[in-house]
């Protein structure tokens, strides 16, 4: 639950932390759709690969995300499992091959053609998983404000998301701090010692704190932001946001490509949608 | 007080403290979506997240609800590495403005109005809004966004549908009334002649 080495306020000074705000939320903007859009692995994997090159080129605190990536692999697999259990013949309007694997009983089996597309489909939740990751690491806050602002949204939208994301390690510290005040007057929250239904009613009990603390907090806040001339005239300017280098000049081209390539992509599977779906499927 | 006009609640009002308000609602659904949830099917969790957006419309409007709900889980989506889904976003700022529309019945968190008669209108909004919201809009959006993965989005849709639905009567309605008394406090005195 812990967020703080995750997103920093503080610009940092890799290669991909140097880029404006406005290049890397287009640039993530654009990356979302193309992981959303396709089922096809000669797509997916070679974003996979790349996202994982620009997570080590950001150099991370490895120990503080490593936590993070073994939850999002479980939940990840705990999701496709229950995709399967529900619809164990699911993805062979993609796939069209029928071959039977394994058969617990009549109903639960393991088709080829599920198979596959159950483990592409995990792979799509990966690389969506790593762009993100990489995007939240490489930026801060006012960049993110400020990208969103260069989508032309009105400020007050990119002000909401920035104030959300910046939000983030206060609800993380506020929930140890409640967690430990509570602990003081003497509730056992101890995993070992506890059972976890005992523990779920316990984290009830957190949040509806939690959730009292975070909305009293909106008075000062705003007050703060008030005082400093927020909302007085229609447009703004970033502090953060500096002039673009030759990089964000290489980093628009590749947009614009990325672009035409999507449009393409999504337009030519609506107006000749394949006979199956999922191409390098061997047969 | 001022009667304002309906158009005029459904937008709230938009200056800083609701767009603080907003921010922190966002963040919070993002937040309590991936860790004050259990996940009772694929891709859907029972989570009390959905009160936030509730909160924030007793206390800004319906519209800002919407917002709050559908950043928030974009959030989410962001933090919590599962693939993005704004259908389902979607369809959770078509519930939160629906469930957000506290203020049109009368109903003012902020000054501590919330009586039995509106409970129950509250918790009627909470079954219509599951409805509508994941039994029409979303699929909509699946069909349209995602095409195809419809069969396993109406079983997503029943099981989120009722689990909300469960969480938003039985523990929004205790949050909002305690939330309403505490806000309360203050408004009950009355001003003495001046002799």
């Amino acid at each position: 639950m812990d967020h703080s080495a995750i997103i920093n306020f503080i610009p940092g000074k890799t290669f991909l932390h140097k880029l404006t705000g406005e290049s890397k939320v287009k640039l993530f903007v654009i990356l979302i759709i193309y992981t959303i859009m396709s089922f096809d692995l000669p797509l997916l994997l070679p974003l996979f690969v790349l996202s994982i090159i620009a997570l080590i080129s950001l150099k991370p605190q490895w120990k503080s995300i490593k936590a993070l990536i073994l939850i999002v692999v479980l939940v990840n697999l705990l999701n496709i499992f229950l995709y399967w259990i529900a619809d164990p013949l699911c993805g062979l309007e993609y796939t069209n091959d029928q071959t039977v694997l394994f058969a617990f009983t009549q109903r639960l089996v393991v088709t080829r053609g599920t198979l596959w597309y159950l483990i592409v489909r995990l792979l799509k939740m990966f690389t969506s998983f790593m762009v993100s990751l990489v995007f939240i690491m490489s930026i801060t806050p006012s960049e993110l404000a400020a990208g969103l602002y260069s989508l032309h949204l009105p400020y007050k939208f990119s002000s909401i998301v920035e104030l959300a994301f910046r939000y983030i390690p206060d609800i993380s510290r506020d929930y140890k701090n409640i967690s430990t005040s509570m602990q003081c007057r003497g509730i056992e929250m101890d995993p070992k010692k506890v059972k976890l239904s005992v523990r779920l009613k316990q984290m009830v009990l957190i949040l509806i704190p939690l959730i009292i603390t975070s909305f009293d907090r909106i008075g000062n806040i705003a007050n703060a932001m008030d005082l400093r001339g927020f909302g007085k005239s229609k447009k703004r300017t970033y502090y953060c946001e500096h002039e673009p280098t030759k990089y964000d000049r290489i980093c628009k081209i590749i947009i614009y490509i990325l672009f035409a390539f999507v449009v393409f992509y999504i337009v030519r599977k609506r107006v000749f949608p394949p006979i199956t779906k999922m191409w390098i499927y061997w047969r | 007080m001022k009667k304002e006009s309906i158009g005029k609640i459904l937008l709230g009002k938009w200056d800083t403290k609701t767009v603080v308000g907003v921010g922190i609602g966002v963040a919070l659904f993002g937040v309590m979506m991936n860790y004050a949830s259990i996940t009772v099917f694929t891709n859907t969790k029972l989570t009390l997240a959905m009160i936030v957006p509730v909160i924030v419309g007793g206390l800004f409007g319906p519209l800002p609800a919407a917002l709050a709900a559908g950043l928030g889980n974009v959030l989410a989506d962001l933090i919590g590495g599962w693939g993005f889904w704004f259908d389902w976003s979607l369809g959770n700022a078509f519930l939160a403005l629906i469930v957000g529309s506290l203020k049109l019945y009368g109903a003012d968190i902020d000054n501590g109005v919330f009586t039995p008669k509106q409970m129950v209108i509250y918790a009627v909004l909470c079954v219509v809004g599951n409805a509508l919201a994941f039994g029409v809009v979303t699929p909509i959006l699946t069909a349209i966004l995602y095409q195809g993965e419809l069969n396993i989005t109406f079983i997503q849709s029943m099981v989120s549908g009722f689990s909300n639905t469960a969480v938003l009567v039985i523990a929004g309605i205790p949050i909002l009334k305690a939330l309403a008394a505490r806000n309360a406090r203050g408004t009950n005195l009355s001003k003495e002649d001046d002799e």
